[in-house]
């Protein structure tokens, strides 16, 4: 999982025919990502709503939008920024007992700097 | 019966009957005794002290899977490899809440600092996840027709039980966090 930044012109010299199989994501830490809390039957609206308060610092009003939106949505949005900022907001909100993922916040995933070599390989 | 948690020049406070206190306490336990990582023999000391747990696996069971979940929701490889880095402090840190709040359950008599009351309430959350995923609350149906079993008499099997305590940590953290709430507003 290291990030993959466009190689030199001179791409790995092997004998493999054609593709250079970077699977790589791009992970740099100015691509935002989003954490993302889910609905469940369980989590009380008022827990919910403390937790966005007491751990984000967020405002009563923000916080309790936020916590409507997971009711009734079924997800929100609470928090963007880098992946591992985002990450580390997760496994705080799994220390408070509410299901939260994290996702890079563009929607296109993978094809990796497609467009980016502007042909330079003949 | 218990009295609901209030705030007021003591901080928060609350009150419990004995065997309610029994009750809390084995509902801790329980859940500590899921979390508690096992002892492993060929472990890497120097591993186990940073917290890293390479064996560390998605769990089988679906109320630990709730209590520990994955980060990612459609890539179960770096779900994996987050859970390695991560898990085994999530686990110990509650754990230790869980401790902490079966700690003050000597008294009938509960006064809560501001850390006392955050242990309590992941706590009794964390209690209520896994009674939830045992009685299959799946959905807010679910949770409504478990709502409807108030009465201890009606109490004739496990689920009818598990209902009936699932309502009352649930009638319990919610007097808990609006205790919290009350307490973040500014004092007049």
């Amino acid at each position: 999982m290291s990030l993959s930044v466009a190689l030199g012109p001179d791409t790995r010299a092997g004998t493999q025919t054609g593709t250079a199989s970077s699977t790589d994501v791009l992970t740099a830490p100015d691509i935002p990502w989003n954490l993302v809390v889910w609905n469940d039957p369980v989590n009380l609206m008022s827990y919910v709503s403390y937790v966005f308060r007491s751990y984000f610092g967020y405002s009563e009003a923000k916080a309790n939008k936020l916590m409507l939106e997971v009711h009734k949505k079924g997800r929100s949005i609470v928090a963007h920024g880098g992946k591992e900022q985002v990450e580390q907001h997760a496994v705080a909100m799994h220390g408070y007992g509410l299901w939260a993922t994290v996702e890079k916040a563009t929607g296109g995933d993978g094809s990796t700097g497609s467009g980016k070599g502007k042909g330079k390989r003949g | 019966m218990a009295k609901a948690f209030k705030y007021g020049r003591k901080g928060i406070t609350g009150q419990l009957e004995p065997a309610e206190r029994e009750l809390l306490r084995s509902l801790f336990d329980d859940v500590i005794s899921m979390l508690e990582p096992d002892m492993r023999v060929n472990e890497d000391p120097l591993a186990a002290l940073v917290g890293l747990d390479m064996q560390a696996r998605e769990p089988t069971d679906r109320a630990l899977r709730r209590l520990l979940p994955n980060v990612m929701k459609n890539d179960a490889e770096a779900s994996l490899e987050f859970r390695r880095l991560t898990e085994r402090s999530l686990r110990e840190s509650k754990v230790g809440a869980l401790k902490a709040a079966a700690l003050g359950l000597d008294k009938d008599e509960l006064v809560l600092t501001p850390a006392d009351a955050r242990h309590w309430s992941t706590a009794l959350n964390d209690v209520r996840l896994v009674l939830a995923e045992r009685l299959d609350i799946r959905d807010d149906a679910d949770a409504g027709h478990v709502h409807l079993m108030q009465d201890w008499s009606q109490a004739e099997d496990v689920e009818s039980y598990l209902a009936l305590v699932y309502n009352f940590t649930t009638w319990l953290q919610e007097s808990l966090v609006q205790a919290m709430l009350h307490s973040l507003e500014p004092r007049r």
